[in-house]
């Protein structure tokens, strides 16, 4: 039986067949230090493997070498389990393609596939480099540094801090563009980032787009998946893919990118064909009596006060606070000679038209299946039911529905976000046992604007306007943004057309890397070309690394000291860690190669820049710094603990500064903190649903969305008052049209495409590439796995498509949008729709220099677009589902 | 005490936590993994899905490697373990045609995990017990279990799909699921008697 070649042997063939090759000598590791020998520890380890980030781990070392990551068996969140990618972290430590040692380039030519020629110097001197190139953009215009934040660092207290002392708003994410989630939640009930399922009671759950834990491999997600599955949860997941958790609910199929669609006509179908809502909720819990004007806007007392309901009982108009015999939900009624109607009654007038018939058209999925998941949801909402926890009576509605990225990207993928939100609401269960919940600070932030509606949160807040524009980002045309690498690009790309008064000089990288996972890489790099100071935080040679002018090598992630606030999870939520509030401890792995911690990184260059200390110093921000997600539960300098700004700190002391600091450490530092690898304090469950801050009718959740209408009318008279158009768009009503008050059908810059293009490309996050943080792409650990997987790194196609192209299993094929193209392995698979092409995960794009794992592909990110009119224009986010077009790819003679 | 795996399947999301964990536990050379969860697709379009089949060793109470062992390498333990003495081990192979479960690896070589370079530090404290020309399988961990731990594999598992325990003790969790859920054996026909059960599949 002679030796067989392992799926992983001929993945790297294959990769060596296809991509330019660049055989790096082997990197000489040292021996195993012969005084180690024997020698065994044991550290406190907290993984940064995935976005979560908190799962505690316990680093066995053994003669100095770390041999062992495992979960810290009865630790909160984990309690002892660890996903694949935790347990292969090893192998982001001692990875031989890492940044080993301070870096100059020598070749002024730039180029993904350019050596350049990097000169390896002294801390001493990449310092001073670095110090002298951002000084001279300080000195020109402090708005020219971009620094470009990613999920490869997330290790760093001092990188926002560094941005705010050096002068610029210009701190961009790399990341997020292909995930704008946040605003839906934010405008609803407060919250940041996302609303997740209670997985401790729900009964009926409908997702789209997303993940709850096990579709991308993340610990705390799927020790409660299990656990919900396994008393009998029903979970539909609508998606163009039987994804993990669709094979253990019901998979609805729909076409990619429809999702809106489908939305609408389940709106409709509870509206207008079951009727059957939380009469109580609405009428009490949103602004859905609120009388509307023809103007759109709320009906007020005497023409400027609080926002008015009819009662049917007095039969006249009162502020929403004031005492109601019986509030009208629906009705047209006249206030002073001026027409108006409740709110609900326009929202079910809009809906009328979305039929389920009208959905079918758009999204294939069968009318009947959107009545039947319609009627289903509400059945099991148990309207009117209540549940008492710790004492306190909580509404109890055991069905909610939540989507994500793979929704909420696209143009109208705000109104998607919405939408579903909507259909939350008419069965009454935000912010209650078993419903739609957020994963932020617990604590009264529901609580209602003089409107009385919830004060809306986070990135619900718009961002205000100036002109010209201060943000290369944009932010002051999308003031609902979330993060805008691609807007960055573009207006380094283009100043002119985005009115930038300045100009881009210098990019600081600390863990971002949107050149491979945004879009049309290839403008990233141009980009790229015309800034004139590039440098990077480097923990590997990545697309930006090899771009750059100086690399500053850091820590990988087991070598990263660090304290942390403990986040809620994004996923899914239950009792096991509902209530928690927690700092966790890594111990650093001692360091191998000649790399610092990112914080030290930033506090030497803010000394020689002379930004360290004094007032709006590197200190001095630290001291102001409130936790984003958090807030004051967060890891913050407060009262006594605040720094000293004149005098130097290490890491360590800062750390025990803000742990004495912290509300629930109950006096205890860094010393205690070390003694468990953390320190945990349980709050009540009542207080864990935050509608138990503001219960029965103190606050309302807006389902008319007059917040939406109002930033878009600003924004509209600002650029009028400037005479200026929305940038990158011809007609601004094409922008406008995604700020009006009920959200409603929209077109995607995908949708109707020119006929060749007759399929739609489909990404999802796999359970071996959370994120970037240590290269997971290039783990041979996880490539093994990988290469073995069927559906991974690949191109996935529904077999009737598949033969309708004439396209055989295995056959390399072409996959091209408007934007870009890839090629890749066709893989023939029943768990697609007809109309979507698979390409999961992180794969491709990499370098010459890098692991030449990165050069795997298929890289789906080139197929999607930078182009504005592709954006929504509320959130900026991309557009994830290209419309694209399937052909053989050449054989090259 | 006879030791017994239980996997739900219900539960198994088929995210490998499983397969890194033993690599990290037992640093099997590249190439090598004790424990494999077999991926595939069940029905067909509109109904399809996916699943997924953790397979460790199966520990058969009727092992055929150890029948065909020449040299008594393999070797059947009273709690139910089947373990290879390396010392003994020649490389014949004879087991890897025998075992049905593919379970079993023969060191060609010991390959490095970063193709074309050297091994890691990790390798070099790790890898010292594997010789070139002998055959490799997962042993339960049977490292941990004198120490009063669980495999690796069990323990990592963020499902909770995995059970390990006694079977010789009808109150055992391990005993209790296969009663409950009418635990089955992957390829019973063959009379291996495995101890590995799988529920809710």
């Amino acid at each position: 039986m002679a030796r067989k070649k392992t799926d992983y042997e001929r993945m790297l063939k294959s990769i060596k067949t296809t991509q330019e090759w660049f055989e790096p000598s082997p990197y000489k590791w040292q021996r195993v230090d012969p005084k180690e020998k024997g020698g065994k520890k044991t550290l406190y380890g907290l993984c940064r493997a995935c976005m979560q980030g908190d799962c505690s781990t316990l680093v066995h070392l053994e003669d100095g070498v770390v041999t062992r990551v495992e979960g810290n068996p009865d630790t909160p969140p984990n309690y002892g389990s660890l996903c694949a990618k935790g347990n292969a972290e090893i192998m982001g430590l001692y990875n031989p393609y890492r940044v080993k040692t301070p870096m100059v380039r020598t070749n002024p030519l730039k180029g993904l596939d350019v050596d350049p020629m990097w000169k390896e110097v002294s801390w001493g001197e990449a310092m001073d480099l670095t110090a002298e190139g951002l000084k001279k953009v300080r000195e020109k215009d402090a708005r020219g540094l971009v620094i470009c934040e990613g999920w490869g660092e997330r290790d760093t207290i001092f990188r926002q801090p560094f941005g705010h002392a050096f002068g610029t708003p210009n701190e961009i994410g790399s990341h997020g563009a292909l995930c704008t989630v946040h605003y839906a939640t934010g405008l609803i009930q407060s919250g940041y980032p996302v609303a997740v399922v209670d997985l401790e009671y729900c009964q009926y759950h409908i997702t789209l787009g997303r993940s709850l834990g096990p579709n991308f491999g993340i610990v705390p997600g799927m020790r409660k998946f299990s656990k919900a599955v396994e008393r009998g949860m029903k979970l539909v997941v609508v998606d163009p893919r039987s994804s993990y958790e669709a094979s253990k609910g019901e998979w609805v199929p729909i076409r990619p990118g429809t999702d809106l669609a489908f939305l609408l006509a389940m709106a409709h179908v509870i509206l207008h064909e079951i009727k059957v809502y939380d009469k109580f909720f609405l009428l009490n819990r949103t602004n859905a009596p609120y009388l509307i004007g023809p103007d759109g806007k709320y009906v007020r007392e005497a023409g400027k006060g609080k926002p008015l309901m009819w009662d049917d009982l007095e039969n006249k108009a009162k502020p929403f606070d004031a005492q109601f015999g019986e509030i009208a939900l629906q009705g047209t009624r006249e206030i002073s000679g001026v027409t108006c109607k409740t709110a609900f009654d326009m929202i079910c007038e809009e809906y009328v038209r979305y039929t389920p018939e009208w959905a079918e058209e758009i999204c294939t999925v069968p009318a009947k299946t959107i009545r039947r998941l319609a009627k289903e949801f509400i059945e099991n909402a148990r309207i009117g039911s209540t549940i008492e926890i710790d004492g306190f009576t909580f509404p109890f509605r055991p069905a909610s529905l939540n989507v994500e990225r793979n929704v909420t990207n696209r143009r109208g993928g705000t109104y998607a976000d919405l939408v579903g939100k909507i259909i939350n609401m008419l069965v009454g269960n935000i912010e209650v046992p078993g419903g739609c919940l957020s994963c932020s600070y617990r604590g009264p932030i529901m609580g209602p604007t003089g409107d009385g509606t919830v004060t809306p949160g986070y990135e619900a807040v718009p961002k205000p306007f100036k002109f010209p524009p201060d943000h290369l980002s944009m932010a002051e045309f999308y003031p609902h943004q979330h993060t805008a690498p691609h807007l960055a690009i573009n207006a380094i790309l283009n100043p002119e057309k985005y009115h930038l008064p300045y100009r881009a000089e210098a990019w600081m990288s600390v863990g971002g890397n949107p050149i491979r996972q945004n879009a049309q890489p290839e403008s990233y790099v141009e980009g790229f070309k015309k800034l004139s100071f590039v440098v990077s935080i480097a923990y590997h040679m990545d697309e930006v690394a090899i771009l750059s002018d100086v690399l500053l090598p850091e820590h990988s992630a087991l070598e990263r000291f660090r304290v942390a606030p403990f986040y809620l999870q994004h996923q899914s939520i239950d009792n096991e860690v509902n209530g928690l509030k927690m700092i966790q401890l890594r111990e650093a792995v001692p360091p191998l190669f000649n790399t610092r911690h990112v914080d030290d990184i930033f506090m030497e260059l803010a000394e020689r820049l002379g930004i360290l200390y004094g007032e709006g110093g590197l200190y001095d921000q630290l001291n102001k710094a409130i936790d984003w997600v958090d807030k004051a539960d967060g890891l913050n300098m407060n009262g006594q603990w605040k720094l000293d700004v004149e005098k130097k700190y290490t890491l360590e002391e800062i750390f025990d500064r803000q742990i004495r600091g912290w509300p629930y450490s109950d006096g205890k530092g860094l010393e205690d903190l070390k003694k468990k690898g953390n320190i945990q304090y349980w709050k009540p469950r009542k207080e864990f649903y935050l509608y138990y801050y503001f219960p029965d009718n103190k606050t309302r959740h807006p389902i008319y969305m007059t917040g939406l209408k109002e930033v878009g009318d600003e924004l509209r008279a600002n650029l009028e008052k400037h005479n200026i158009g929305f940038p990158g768009i011809e007609n601004m009503d094409y922008i406008f049209d995604l700020y009006r008050p009920i959200p409603h059908w929209v077109e995607t810059s995908e949708y109707k495409p020119p006929k060749e293009y007759d399929l739609w490309a489909i990404n999802w996050k796999t359970p071996y590439i959370g994120n970037d943080a240590s290269n997971l792409t290039g783990n041979p650990w996880l490539a093994e796995i990988y290469a073995k997987d069927p559906w991974e790194s690949v191109i996935l196609l529904n077999p009737v498509t598949a033969q309708r192209k004439r396209l055989d299993e295995g056959a390399r094929i072409v996959v091209e949008s408007r934007y870009g193209k890839i090629e890749g392995r066709l893989r023939i698979s029943e768990l697609f729709h007809p109309d979507a092409v698979g390409v999961g995960g992180s794969y491709g794009l990499g370098t010459r220099q890098s692991s030449p794992l990165n050069r795997l592909g298929p890289n789906f990110n080139a197929l999607l677009s930078l182009e504005d009119k592709t954006l929504d224009g509320v959130s900026g986010g991309q557009d994830t589902a290209p419309a694209v077009k399937i052909y053989r790819e050449e054989v090259k003679l | 005490m006879r030791y017994a795996m239980v996997i739900d399947l219900q539960k198994c999301v088929g995210c490998n936590s499983c397969t890194v964990a033993c690599r990290a536990e037992q640093g099997t050379p590249a190439g090598v993994h004790f424990h494999k969860v077999v991926k595939y697709e069940a029905g067909r379009y509109p109904n399809a899905k996916m699943k997924f089949l953790p397979m460790p060793c199966m520990h058969c109470q009727n092992p055929p490697c150890l029948k065909v062992c020449p040299t008594g390498a393999t070797y059947q333990c009273e709690d139910g373990l089947v373990l290879i003495d390396h010392d003994k081990c020649i490389g014949c192979r004879a087991c890897m045609v025998a075992c049905p479960y593919e379970t079993r690896h023969f060191l060609w070589d010991v390959a490095c995990y970063f193709d074309g370079q050297l091994p890691t530090p990790f390798e070099q404290v790790k890898q010292d017990s594997f010789d070139r020309g002998t055959v490799v399988k997962c042993n339960f961990c049977v490292q941990r279990l004198v120490q009063g731990r669980l495999p690796a594999c069990v323990e990592t598992c963020p499902s909770q799909a995995r059970t390990f325990g006694d079977l010789d003790d009808p109150e055992s969790e391990a005993s209790r699921l296969i009663v409950l859920h009418r635990g089955t054996r992957f390829r019973e026909e063959l009379g291996t008697e495995p101890s590995v059960y799988y529920i809710k599949g």
